[in-house]
């Protein structure tokens, strides 16, 4: 196709308006993000269409593979339009009940409906699901809907249109005043305002420019990013036309690392659609604006998600940080002014354009403005991508959306921000979603993971967890970041195993002054924040593994005696068929006891005893 | 040109300098492991921070990456900022292995010295120490990793500084590591630099391992002998032997940094094989007997023959004292005018270029870092001026345009565009470039008569196949904002040399500053050319010889075998001398054929002024009194105890001394600046470059440029050009170097091996040479085609080989 245009546009919109709105066909829209893939979307994928073929649907009935739903926890997931009825953690073998039953007989499959644990009843319709009844989707827009996979998909949602303005309609500062009405701030973690950062990196007088993309999602627990890609790749490739216009640069690049196999097929595949649409390369729109973006390959290393290393990077150097100034705005990759902005953040940018920032701007609170895309995981009982305003508090995150703790536990803490985050325990769990609120309380808004942890977390564990990702991530260019970290790891070990001493925890926290003042980068400075975090909230937990050589939550090994405290055992016989290692000895009505020699310390037994009588 | 205060202390620096570089210039020394002045902050290390107390910038920041701003009040020794320091140093202390007494860094260690004075002293954090596995670097440099902290300052000079990709860093967090992808022999010829660089002993000097510590050396300023540009060396020596070279800051010629050969070539002054002892007729004498003998039979002589009857022969290897009386006994007595080298094509070429060079257009090596465009024509730094290749590679880092036009296959440790052009062509290379550069409207400019001139060139100018790329490369040479003219002087003719100062002044008009380059032959050639004896040429001599006009020689430092390629003509005329006297300090083919010998005494001996390729005259420290080293006097045992009046081995006198005995008598060493005045009609200090006449507007003699190669043997050419390593005479002694010289090989261009019938890898032995000599052929394209490459070396049996290889161009 040669240059695209508006009408265009228009046209591709209208003619699949009743594929979007689900009025010609029956749509059975599969998931196809790379969690479903992993629970077996694909083989799931393949036996629909078996069963579809045999019961003659083909010409109804139409199979689409969308990018991440974002209920990961219930993958395989098959979402029916018209209708809404979503279909959870589906098997091979029921797809043929689900296409007789449903789609022949019109009677939704009752068993495979979502049930809600507390109601205990099937809930059929998608939006009825709490999960996703309280959620505010704007990146997420399109995700369970397009197929990530076709152009005109994204057209259809008004896909391009955002670009299309910016292009003929707007100038470089309406676009950046728009941004800066929007409030709209960075969503990597640190927040900072992206219309501010675009205004210096116009300012800056050069002859090239760069666009950047920083898709290297590295934080555990962390994958809000990977589900935009895969889900809606057009949005991020349209936000970086935008951003470009705006500072005129002609060249982008996302850095993506190579662990996204799927996600960076699905941007090959739309910057080549875009291409082939005129969307991107020369003269786009007929504005007379060319941009064009690259891929770029990173091999994991954590610290390349810091802007400066991604730069070098890219560059095709060793991805260290440097300081700054000067800013990337100025001098970023290759010398030469560069932005670098989040897949959110760019994924944002279309509607912000096309709708206005004042639009954006009507939710949130003063600071934050728009949405928030959040990550949960850990012990909660819906893990999965979520989209909220900005404001909503932490507490109707992880139990109005997330479903509450599973097995009855309690809440003990949630990890915010990843290892450079920090913890809120149950005191702060109404802290609204806001960058100032959630640092006041010592953790950070970060990229948007929400690690969710329950009664039986350690804390002292948790930062050893921490502080291990950290020193082995630490990119080993400046000494306090390199050795400091490694050495509060070393603490952190040695009081895990019982070898705790007094003072340990003034060293711990002397050394976290010292990284912090003193390392080069971000992630340096921040690398003590898991040992401040807990020891701020959790202090109690390091006192007891020191002075008592006793671990509360019962998670350090060595600090147990798998022992069964005969007072509290109920003789009910849970560990002894639990045990991989028959090391524990039980009759009925009798005491367990548990034989040491066999033992393995797997910790099975204490997580299925429910009277707390193993120590 | 900000103005601020460093404790207490004012300070005003140009724009843009580190609060770190402007303290230096106050004398206060921020600590610091990873800032070097040559490889710029990275902010690694985290030690030099200093707390800001007033101005822009306030509380505690890293002095290395903060630019000097106005109103700045910093405090080096603000307690945050010392206990930061503090801390930072106990990071590392603890993985460093607690060695020193084993290490052959104490005495001269950063870490050490930043371990005491920053006051740690007790290890707070339990945990094991990392460990790494340590390579084998090659015979220079001793790898002990495990004592790394990380400053990163051996791969940032290592690849970003040198240009060379084989050492580097690996791994995240604590597993990085520093080193190559394998053990194997460092390939930069920069390589030692790296224990110098080095803030700990992870890179260490390896043939000078354990031999003692920095306190117990006795260290001297000195010069680099070892190529032209003379760079400036610190020496170490113990036990009377001179065991390192390290590189002496200067401004002006080498920067921080010293090349390989230069660093490792100390070697001859303390071979066993060293002669020590004066001989007559080959039997041990004392001193006084020898001197004696040599005066009254060259009085003899003398008297038989007139004082033609004896000539003198230097060497560019002298330092100036040497020189300079060697000249003086010339005038004098009225023996025969002086020769310093027995190479007279060099000579001409040597002659030909310092006469061109003035006091407007002559540049310093450091000079040629800061230039935009660099045109080399017929010089091959990494072989003959490696610090060269790495000044190239500086100005090629700041966006420099580095051009090559040399029949040789020229390889630099930067991107540079090369032009292949055929020895006999290189005058009518540089004419196309002046052609290219005046052309299409810049002759306009030019005076009626340089008119005249410029229309002779362009018609005596023949046309070469690379004449289109010269002449765009001529005209964009016009547009440079600063270009620099480098000129070798062993492989273009006398012609080309004043043609690059044509091209330079005329490209002078056009931009801000300009300049040219000579890398000469010898450490002190420019010595011998200021001192009169430049344009005595050896051939002539060798006639006189020959013909029995010359009955008696007198050899000061010079292995004349080396410099004249026909051995067997020479030895035939030295056979037929009366009287052969040879001074030298190392043994070679022509002091065993002395009929009186006198050693001399090295140069960390006697010392001595040098000049180097741009005239500066640089001092030589004697660093010891000489004699055999103890260490072999003692044959193993400690303390050596030998009980005697003299210095064992002591004997050597300065060469200058046994001269001045001939002439004057003197004893005390000559003041070379009156000298140095005489000849050149003006005062010159220490370390600055000597007057040289101020410029003038003449166009050189281009008559020659049409004439087209001379002796076209079927196109095939046979060039001898100096290599990093085996080239130079007394670096060729050190048996560490000998390990990093490549086999004897030709280079040849494949059409070149295809007539000849050659294939890569061939291995040619060279008839009737001895010692036997093997070839072997490699082929690059980017050589001129009908080139024969082969390498200067001492040793090999030139004759042989040039037989071999005429009898070649002659088929």
């Amino acid at each position: 196709m040669g240059r695209m245009t508006v009408a265009e546009l228009e046209r591709i919109k209208t003619e699949h308006a009743e594929r979007m709105a689900f009025t010609d066909k029956t749509y059975l829209l599969l998931c196809g993000g790379t969690g479903c893939h992993a629970t077996g979307s694909l083989k799931v994928k393949d036996a629909l269409l078996d069963a579809l073929e045999q019961a003659e649907l083909g010409a109804t009935v139409d199979v689409i593979e969308t990018g991440c739903n974002g209920f990961c926890a219930m993958g395989p997931i098959l979402v029916v339009h018209p209708g809404d009825i979503f279909y959870q953690k589906l098997k091979v073998k029921d797809m043929a009940e689900v296409v007789q039953s449903h789609l022949v007989e019109g009677k939704p499959v009752e068993r495979l409906l979502y049930k809600d644990p507390a109601a205990k009843k099937r809930i059929p319709v998608q939006s009825d699901i709490p999960f996703f009844a309280h959620q505010m989707p704007r990146a997420l827009r399109n995700k369970g809907i397009i197929d990530p996979e076709q152009i005109d998909d994204y057209i259809a949602r008004d896909g391009y249109r955002g670009a299309a303005r910016a292009l003929l309609e707007l100038g470089p500062d309406d676009i950046i005043e728009e941004m800066k009405i929007s409030g709209m701030r960075g969503r990597g973690g640190a927040g900072f305002p992206t219309g501010m950062k675009w205004a210096f990196a116009k300012a800056s007088p050069s002859d090239l420019k760069y666009v950047l993309c920083n898709a290297d999602e590295g934080d555990p627990g962390a994958f809000m990013d990977r589900s935009i890609l895969e889900a809606d790749p057009h949005a991020v490739l349209e936000g970086m036309v935008i951003a470009a216009k705006a500072i005129d640069a002609h060249k982008g690049y996302i850095y993506a690392r190579t662990e996204y196999p799927l996600a960076i097929k699905r941007l090959d595949l739309a910057i080549r659609q875009a291409t082939e649409y005129g969307l991107l390369g020369e003269d786009i729109f007929g504005s007379g604006f060319g941009f064009e973006i690259e891929i770029y390959q990173g091999a994991g290393a954590f610290v390349c998600g810091e802007e400066t290393a991604l730069m070098r990077s890219i560059e095709g150097r060793r991805g260290m940080p440097r300081p700054r100034p000067p800013f990337p705005a100025h001098k970023g990759l290759w010398e030469k002014p560069t932005i670098l902005n989040n897949v959110e953040t760019f994924a944002n940018v279309p509607q912000i354009v096309r709708k206005g920032g004042a639009w954006y701007a009507s939710v949130g609170t003063d600071t934050s403005k728009g949405t928030k895309v959040f990550a949960i995981s850990g012990d909660v009982n819906n893990i999965g991508l979520v989209e909220v305003p900005m404001g909503t508090s932490l507490r109707s995150i992880i139990y109005d959306i997330g479903g509450g703790i599973p097995k009855k536990r309690k809440f003990k803490a949630v990890q915010l921000g990843g290892p450079s985050g920090g913890c809120v325990p149950e005191a702060h769990l109404d802290t609204p979603v806001d960058f100032e609120a959630i640092a006041k309380v010592g953790a950070i808004m970060g990229s948007g993971g929400v690690i969710v942890m329950d009664e039986n977390t350690c804390m002292v564990d948790m930062a050893r967890f921490f502080m291990d990702f950290i020193q082995e991530e630490s990119c080993g260019k400046c000494t306090p970041c390199r050795e400091g970290t490694r050495r509060q790891l070393q603490i952190l070990e040695k009081i895990c195993n019982g070898d705790g001493e007094p003072g340990d925890i003034d060293t711990l926290e002397a050394l976290s002054d010292t990284i912090r003042e003193t390392a080069l980068c971000g992630l340096g400075q921040t690398g003590p924040n898991p040992v401040l975090s807990t020891l701020r909230y959790f202090r109690d937990e390091f006192e007891a593994h020191i002075h008592e050589k006793r671990c509360p939550a019962k998670r350090c090994v060595s600090l147990l005696s798998f022992e069964v405290d005969t007072e509290k055992c109920t003789k009910c016989g849970a560990c002894y068929r639990a045990c991989p290692v028959d090391a524990v000895e039980w009759k009925k009505k009798e005491l367990a006891r548990i034989d040491l020699e066999k033992c393995i310390q797997c910790m099975t037994c204490f997580d299925k005893c429910r009277f707390d009588a193993i120590y | 040109m900000p103005t601020l205060t460093i404790d207490n202390r004012p300070v005003t620096v140009p724009d843009g300098t580190k609060v770190i570089t402007a303290a230096e210039q106050l004398g206060i020394m921020i600590p610091r492991f990873c800032y070097h002045p040559a490889l710029g902050s990275v902010g690694a290390c985290r030690v030099c921070a200093v707390g800001f107390k007033e101005g822009p910038i306030k509380g505690v920041e890293m002095s290395c990456m903060v630019d000097a701003q106005e109103g700045m009040v910093v405090a080096t020794d603000d307690p945050d900022a010392v206990d930061l320091r503090k801390h930072v140093i106990e990071l590392l202390m603890l993985h460093h292995p607690h060695d020193c007494p084993v290490c052959d860094e104490g005495g001269h260690c950063l870490l050490q010295d930043m371990t005491i004075s920053g006051g740690h002293g007790r290890r707070r954090y339990a945990g094991a120490k990392r460990t790494h596995l340590d390579q084998d670097l090659g015979p220079l440099v001793q790898h002990e990793m495990n004592r790394c902290i990380q400053c990163y300052r051996c791969s940032r000079f290592y690849q970003q500084f040198c240009g060379y990709r084989d050492l580097g860093v690996t791994g995240i967090g604590t597993r990085v590591y520093f080193g190559r992808s394998e053990p194997g022999t460092l390939e930069s010829p920069f390589s030692g630099n790296l224990t110098d660089i080095c803030p700990t002993g992870v890179y260490t000097d390896k043939p000078s391992r354990f031999y003692g510590r920095r306190w117990d050396y006795e260290r001297a300023p000195s010069v680099c002998i070892h190529c032209s540009l003379g760079c400036s060396l610190t020496v170490s020596a113990r036990y009377r032997k001179a065991v390192r070279h390290e590189a002496r800051f200067n401004a002006q010629v080498n920067g921080h940094f010293i090349c390989d050969r230069g660093r490792y070539a100390y070697a001859y002054a303390s071979q066993p094989e060293r002669p020590r002892d004066a001989l007559i007729a080959g039997r041990p004498a004392t001193l006084a007997q020898a001197a004696t003998q040599m005066s009254e039979r060259l009085a003899a002589i003398e008297k038989g023959t007139g004082p033609d009857g004896i000539a003198l022969m230097g060497s560019a290897r002298s330092s100036l004292e040497t020189q300079a009386l060697l000249a003086r006994l010339h005038s004098e007595k009225g023996w025969r005018t002086p020769c310093f080298s027995a190479d007279d094509a060099a000579t001409r070429v040597v002659s030909s270029a310092l006469n061109t060079l003035n006091a407007t257009n002559t540049i310093a090596l450091t000079e040629i870092e800061g230039a935009d465009t660099v045109l080399l024509v017929g010089a091959d730094p990494i072989g003959e001026a490696p610090m060269l290749a790495l000044a190239l590679r500086q100005a090629q880092r700041d966006g420099s345009r580095i051009i090559t036009v040399d029949p040789r296959p020229v390889t630099l440790p930067c991107a540079h565009d090369h032009i292949a052009v055929s020895g006999d062509d290189l005058a009518t290379a540089v004419a196309h470039l002046i052609i290219g550069a005046l052309e299409p409207s810049r002759e306009i400019a030019l005076d009626a008569d340089q008119q005249d001139r410029f229309k002779t060139l362009k018609q005596e100018t023949r046309d070469i196949p690379a004449a289109a790329e010269l002449r765009a490369i001529g005209h964009a040479l016009t547009t440079a904002w600063r270009p620099a003219f480098v000129c070798g002087t062993t492989v273009p003719d006398p012609d080309v040399p004043p043609l690059m100062g044509l091209l330079q002044a005329l490209v002078q008009t056009s931009c801000m500053w300009s300049g040219l380059f000579f890398p000469l032959p010898g450490a002190n050639t420019f010595g011998a050319h200021c001192l009169g004896g430049s344009d005595a040429l050896f051939e002539p001599l060798l006639a006189a010889v020959e013909a029995g006009q010359v009955k008696a020689l007198v050899v000061v430092e010079n292995d004349l075998f080396s410099e004249y390629p026909d051995q067997q003509r020479l030895a035939a005329a030295l056979e037929s001398l009366e009287l052969l006297v040879v001074m030298d300090c190392v043994p070679s083919a022509i002091t065993a054929r002395a009929d009186i010998f006198l050693p001399t005494q090295t140069i960390y001996e006697a010392g001595g002024h040098y000049l180097n390729n741009e005239g500066r005259l640089q001092v030589a420290t004697p660093v010891i009194a000489g004699g055999l080293s103890i260490m072999d006097t003692g044959g193993g045992n400690h303390p050596p105890r030998e009980f005697r009046e003299d210095i064992p081995g002591g004997t050597p006198r300065p060469a200058w001394q046994y001269v001045a005995g001939l002439a004057t008598g003197e004893t005390d060493p000559p003041d070379v600046k009156p000298l140095l005045d005489e000849a050149l009609t003006a005062g010159v200090a220490d370390g600055e470059r000597v007057s040289l006449p101020s410029a003038s507007r003449e166009w050189p003699s281009i008559e020659r440029i049409g004439a087209g190669p001379e002796g076209d043997a079927g196109g095939l050419t046979l060039i001898e050009s100096a290599a990093t390593f085996g080239s130079e005479p007394l670096a060729a002694f050190s048996t560490v170097l000998a390990e990093l010289t490549p086999l004897f090989g030709v280079t040849v261009h494949s059409e070149t091996a295809q007539r000849l019938g050659w294939r890569a890898g061939d291995r040619i032995v060279i008839p009737d040479s001895a010692p036997a000599l093997e070839v072997v052929v490699t082929l690059d394209d980017r050589a001129a085609p009908g080139v024969l490459l082969v390498p200067r070396r001492i040793g090999i049996d030139r004759t042989a080989l040039r037989r071999y290889m005429a009898h070649l161009l002659a088929e």
